[in-house]
């Protein structure tokens, strides 16, 4: 499994980088973190003369904290933002992903930018992200643009960018008070298992206990990450009792279009969801406390 | 496009030039010849490739080269400094937490990256640590240790201490003898060897899983610039290839038919393998389809388009044995039931990948470096394709990354090597890629299982009867020998007074299956296990109970004329129900707790080699008359002491694949000798060297390699008596030897060093050799059609409870705890016995829950790779308990029996039993997934619901 013949561009800016994707469409790929980029070209799986690679752009990686939230730069590894110290209090959702996808070598390589962005239906971060009302920031040699999360990938391995546009940031809003998030995730073992169904929940609660506002995604059981709108229609005003939470998991049920696959039936992925829901919905409330 | 980069590794800069596209992995490996990182999968799955980049573990094989040029690498070979081990590895050596070796380098890094960060980290913070780094044959349980007691072993600690203070010869736990090499990364592969002007070899496989070969056209290969020598089916030899003598049915590379996915086509060589990659997309092959049979019991049906024209049907062998009258015996039986289960196609999965190198001499004599675990079937299979004596055939076995059946046969990359090589007349190395690795196959046959089972009022077994349909593939392979196994091993455990076995071994479109850890058992036992529990459970007797009742015992002829020695069945038995606590449990745990049992045993090496009773050293000869008994011995062994007497060395070509084996038999040979183990040096990798010994199969090595070197060892004892005698003043027949001190019988006062004796028996005689060897006994087995088949001169038993907790909502299964009892005779190196039941625990749990190759309708393989195929990671392995009971086997050498493939057979049964004690549903179709338990549970309730229904309704007049 050798990757055939390919040159590697280093690029040192962002407009570098856009030039080159510019240049070489349709002929090119960004490598990243790499993990997916490498075994999908010594799988064949595309292939390309040439690749951006964008680990010398500095300005891409960590994770600031800024007036409305947290600035994710895509270049940021997952193991960054894993351990940084800013994901705290509310945002510590953002670890049940980010600690318990792949591998920790995988981890250490994989990027916050190829997890979103390279749109692969089972991507852990997306839903939570998601669910946290995330935006993503675009840049081109056009100048920037924001897009909500839920709208940057519109399915498998696709995404709204445009030929020499990247990810740069991904920026999670500071969550309200008594707010609680929450990602279940249902793998076929304890470690490096594939997301077969994923549920991210995000509440915020007022004073009496009803719900301000809700969000709730959905990953690996759609083309791409899938926002359950529904259910914050549903949610907001109510108080969350076992009711509300059984009806919020048959939305999110109805939601998903999963299919069959090794790891399970449609049949099955959509029951899973429904059981994760409950349980995110769950471990949210739990969150904000009493 | 090449470029000139530095690279700074292990602190020491590297100037080379790269292509773009070249990933860290084979910079390290093909370029700076850094061969201690590993490949074992090529995607991050396995985590061999482990590199430290600026301190932190990342996966070599997802990073290219090319941007890596202003970081910090750290390799394996970079830990040690100035030959000391770093206190990480003396762990790692002193604690068990290796065995093949192949995981290791990458192991040990991650944890060293792990402990570099956390100086003092907790269990779970270790295995998260871990969970990228899978290892296919400690179960976790002595890395874990290793990485814990990490502290033990500081500069000075337990390690730096001269091995001969502490016992090594039998029952003493040694650390392997090979573990300083591999915890550093100096221990060879085959893939890690290149040769002086080697070239690289691939085979193009078939695209599709059954048609007919139209047309081949390489020319566009053979143009490519670097490809040295293409060879199809038209170039090779017309003779067949396979292991069992009844049925050699492979073609080198296709003749006219391809029948599985990766069948062999042609094969390339070039200068090197991303050349040999491109050359293999440039042939051209025009196929016919033909209908493709995936399913074993389609496949036997009237009509279904034959795999193998020659034959008259796909049924390649019918085994039909009939011992006592079982259908009186079910009719006098007090409770009959009958179940069918299903079991998977498993997948050894060895950590390191097939790999050959051969290499021509001008005389015509070919060296052939394998990775394989039976050097003398390969010498033997490849003389009988290449049409010369084996005597102009050398096989060296570097280390061997694992095996557990699927290196157990002579492979393609054996064969093409060799011809390749003759063909461009240069070395050709052939490494297979983790997806040829599933491709080949030779994993475990799907079984098909109807069993029957009838007992008395007690529980006490009358009757068993089984109809069992073995899945195995497009080729034979072992299949003859596993449809027999599939039957014959069942009454080693109970008492079965009455039993019928019919196995039919059936050919798909699939890859050949062969005999992975327990060649043909687990999955009959794991049906047999659970048909006794659910008997248990329907007559209210306790399952561990019932097992007793009908327990084999010592010395005992089973109703198949197997041939029981030693037996403490029941021994392990009450060692796993105390430890367990079991009555404190069975029955009383909250719903999704569940316990379970299941038992198992192997022979200790088959009583017949493949070959059967025949000389099998020339391949030329026909085949002889069969009689029962060997003609030539199994396993033989020199050792030669060094002329100042202060090592010996043992020579036996015993295959080393992780095991263990060359470690217990340097403590079994040292012992014998009279001196420690450190003083032995092992040369057990070259046929050049090694006397013939068959190989690592059958759980056959420390019973019988452990006799030859056991005599080889006395043989020198003997010859070094009269001088010692001498010396001391005594009768030779006085003298004793232990710990190299030579001593006379009951006065130890009046000692002499060992070396000084054997100094003068050198100076008097020299060289100072002993020899020995091993034939089973004359006679095993019975006189029935496939009596030799399960014959062995002695059994292991073991009994395994297993602990599980299930998510009733999602099906998912968390595996606690294991407890686990043998009876392995004598242990030779505990640490050695545990260290493989903890493996096969976490083998057989794994394919009991989440292992199976899965194919689609048109044969194609869905999930050739390490995250689509599943095996346990460090996370997902049980807590183990590892015991064994006393005991003493007789014909064994210091009282040992087995332990590699017996392990396994107990923990399928096992797992079942406490997933159905957690859920109260039986799932007999293996793997046990988390959608079938939700599945079965929810048909389970709406059953219950209808009976409840029913039972509510007004009874009425019938």
């Amino acid at each position: 499994m050798h990757i055939p013949s390919i040159e590697v561009h280093k690029a040192a800016t962002l407009a570098e980088a856009s030039a080159l994707l510019g240049r070489f469409s349709p002929d090119v790929r960004l490598l990243a973190g790499g993990t997916d980029v490498l075994v999908d070209l010594k799988t064949a799986r595309f292939s390309v003369g040439h690749l951006v690679a964008l680990g010398g752009i500095k300005k891409l990686r960590g994770v600031t904290e800024e007036r409305d939230g947290l600035r994710i730069g895509a270049l940021t590894t997952i193991t960054e933002l894993d351990r940084s110290p800013l994901v705290a209090g509310a945002y510590a959702a953002l670890r049940d992903a980010t600690s318990r996808m792949a591998t920790p070598q995988v981890r250490n390589a994989a990027t916050v930018g190829g997890n979103v962005a390279g749109a692969v239906p089972c991507a852990d971060l997306p839903p939570i992200l998601i669910a946290m009302n995330a935006t993503a920031l675009l840049s081109s040699d056009k100048g920037e643009r924001t897009v909500a999360l839920e709208d940057l990938v519109v399915g498998p391995r696709t995404t709204v960018l445009r030929d020499n546009e990247l990810l740069a940031a991904v920026n999670v809003p500071r969550p309200p008070e008594r707010f609680g998030a929450a990602y279940a995730r249902f793998g076929l073992r304890e470690a490096n298992a594939i997301a077969v169904a994923g549920v991210a929940v995000a509440l915020a609660l007022n004073d009496d206990r009803t719900v301000r506002s809700a969000r709730i995604a959905l990953c690996a059981v759609a083309p791409a990450p899938k926002f359950v709108k529904e259910a914050t229609r549903l949610l907001v005003g109510r108080v969350l009792d076992e009711r509300a939470c059984a009806q919020a998991a048959a939305l999110a049920m109805e939601a998903a279009e999963p299919i069959s696959d090794l790891r399970g039936s449609a049949e099955y992925r959509r029951e899973l969801v429904g059981t994760l829901t409950r349980r995110a919905l769950a471990a949210a409330q739990q969150r904000i406390g009493r | 496009m090449f470029t000139a980069r530095t690279f700074t590794i292990n602190g020491q800069q590297y100037d080379v030039a790269i292509e773009d596209g070249e990933t860290l992995l084979d910079v390290l490996r093909d370029r700076l010849h850094l061969t201690g990182t590993k490949k074992g999968c090529d995607s991050g799955d396995c985590g061999a490739c482990t590199v430290l980049i600026d301190g932190e573990p990342l996966n070599s094989c997802l990073l290219l080269a090319s941007t890596v040029e202003d970081r910090s690498i750290t390799t394996i070979e970079g830990l040690a400094r100035n030959g000391e081990l770093t206190p990480l590895q003396k762990s790692f050596v002193a604690e068990g937490g290796l065995q093949c070796g192949y995981c290791t380098p990458g192991m040990v890094l991650s944890a060293t990256a792990l402990l570099e960060r956390n100086p003092d980290p907790s269990a779970d913070e270790i295995k998260d640590a871990l969970a990228g780094n899978l290892c296919r044959c400690t179960g976790y349980t002595g890395i874990l240790r290793a990485v814990e007691r990490c502290k033990n072993y500081l500069e000075g600690g337990q390690c730096a201490k001269p091995r001969g203070v502490e016992p090594s010869g039998v029952g003493a736990s040694i650390p392997r003898i090979d573990a300083a090499d591999k915890v550093t990364g100096r221990a060879l592969y085959t893939a890690d060897i290149s040769l002086p002007y080697m070239v690289h070899g691939k085979i193009l496989g078939s695209p599709i899983a059954h048609g007919l070969v139209k047309r081949i056209d390489v020319s566009k290969a053979k143009a490519l610039p670097g490809v040295l020598a293409v060879l199809t089916g038209a170039d090779v030899t017309d003779t067949k290839h396979g292991v069992s003598p009844a049925r050699y049915d492979e073609d080198v590379l296709a003749k006219d038919k391809v029948r599985h996915i990766g069948d062999p086509v042609a094969a390339v060589a070039a200068v090197d393998e991303k050349t040999a990659e491109r050359a293999l997309k440039l042939i051209e092959v025009e196929y016919e389809r033909l209908p493709v049979l995936t399913d074993a019991m389609e496949a036997i049906k009237e009509g279904a388009p034959l795999i193998h024209e020659k034959y008259k049907s796909n049924i390649c062998t019918t085994v039909d044995f009939n011992f006592g009258d079982v259908e009186t015996a079910f009719k006098e039986s007090h409770y009959v039931r009958e179940e069918t289960f299903v079991g998977n196609n498993v997948f050894q999965s060895p950590l390191e990948p097939h790999a050959s190198i051969s290499t021509w001499s001008h005389d015509g004599n070919l060296t052939l470096y394998t990775s394989t675990q039976v050097p003398p079937y390969v010498q033997y299979m490849m003389a009988h394709l290449l049409h010369i004596p084996l005597g102009k055939i050398r096989v060296i076995r570097p280390a061997v990354g694992g095996g557990f059946g699927t290196k157990a046969a002579t492979t393609p990359l054996d064969i093409c090597s060799a011809l390749l090589s003759r063909a461009c007349g240069r070395p050709v190395k052939m490494v297979y890629s983790r997806e040829e690795m599933f491709q080949y196959g030779r994993g475990r046959h799907k079984q098909h299982m109807k069993i029957k089972l009838g007992v008395d009022r007690e529980g006490k077994i009358k009757a068993v009867k089984s109809e069992v349909h073995l899945d195995g593939g497009a080729y034979t392979s072992f299949g003859v020998a596993t449809a027999y196994y599939a039957g014959s091993m069942i009454p080693t455990l109970y008492k079965i007074p009455n039993y019928r076995y019919d196995g039919y071994r059936v050919m798909t479109n699939k890859p050949a299956c062969g005999a992975m850890r327990g060649h043909g058992v687990p999955q009959p036992r794991f049906a047999f296990e659970c048909l006794l529990s659910m008997a248990a459970d329907d007559l209210g007797i306790d399952p561990i109970e019932i097992r007793r009742r009908n327990a084999m015992t010592p010395n005992t002829m089973t109703v198949n004329d197997l041939d029981i020695g030693s037996c403490e069945f029941s021994a392990t038995l009450d060692a796993v129900a105390g430890k367990s606590a079991w009555k404190d449990k069975y029955g009383k745990l909250p719903k999704g707790k569940g316990i379970g049992i299941g038992c198992g045993g192997f022979v200790s090496g088959a009583g017949y080699c493949i070959y059967r009773g025949q000389v099998q050293l020339s391949h030329e000869k026909g085949r002889e008359p069969f009689q029962k008994k060997s003609i030539f011995p199994h396993a033989n062994a020199v050792v030669r002491v060094t002329e100042d007497g202060e090592a010996a060395v043992l020579m036996i070509g015993a295959a080393e694949i992780g095991q263990g084996s060359d470690t217990v038999l340097v403590q079994m040979c040292a012992q014998s000798l009279g001196i420690p183990a450190s003083r032995m040096r092992m040369q057990s990798a070259d046929s050049e060297i090694s006397p013939l010994d068959l190989g690592a199969y059958s759980s056959r090595v420390t019973f019988m390699a452990g006799h030859a070197v056991s005599r080889a060892g006395a043989m020198v004892l003997e010859k070094m008596k009269p001088y010692a005698a001498a010396l001391l003043g005594c009768a030779a027949s006085e003298v004793e030897a232990r710990d190299g001190t030579v001593f006379v019988r009951g006065d130890a006062s009046r000692s002499v060093l060992w070396a000084e004796v054997a100094r003068k028996c050198f100076n008097a005689d020299g060289p100072l050799v002993g020899t020995g060897w091993y034939k089973p006994p004359e006679g095993l087995g019975g006189d029935y059609k496939g009596a030799t088949v399960g014959t062995s001169p002695a059994y292991s038993f073991g009994s395994s409870v297993c602990e599980v907790s299930v998510d009733l909502e999602t099906g998912k299964v968390k595996i606690d705890k294991f407890t686990d009892y043998h009876d392995c005779g004598t242990p030779i190196n505990p640490q050695g016995v545990h260290g493989q039941v903890e493996g096969a625990i976490v083998m057989g749990a794994g394919e009991t829950v989440m292992e199976g190759v899965a194919f689609g309708d048109d044969g194609q393989l869905l999930n050739p790779n390490l995250h689509g195929y599943l095996i346990m990671t460090i996370k997902d392995a049980p807590e183990i308990f590892s015991g064994v009971v006393d005991s003493y086997e007789p014909r064994g050498p210091f009282g040992a029996k087995e332990i590699g493939e017996g392990s396994t057979l107990p923990v399928l049964g096992a797992v079942a039993h406490a997933i159905a004690n957690a859920t109260g549903v039986w799932i007999k179709d293996l793997p046990i997934t988390p959608e079938k338990i939700v599945n079965a549970i929810r048909q389970k309730k709406a059953a219950d619901a209808a009976r409840r229904e029913r039972r509510d309704e007004p009874v009425t007049a019938k």
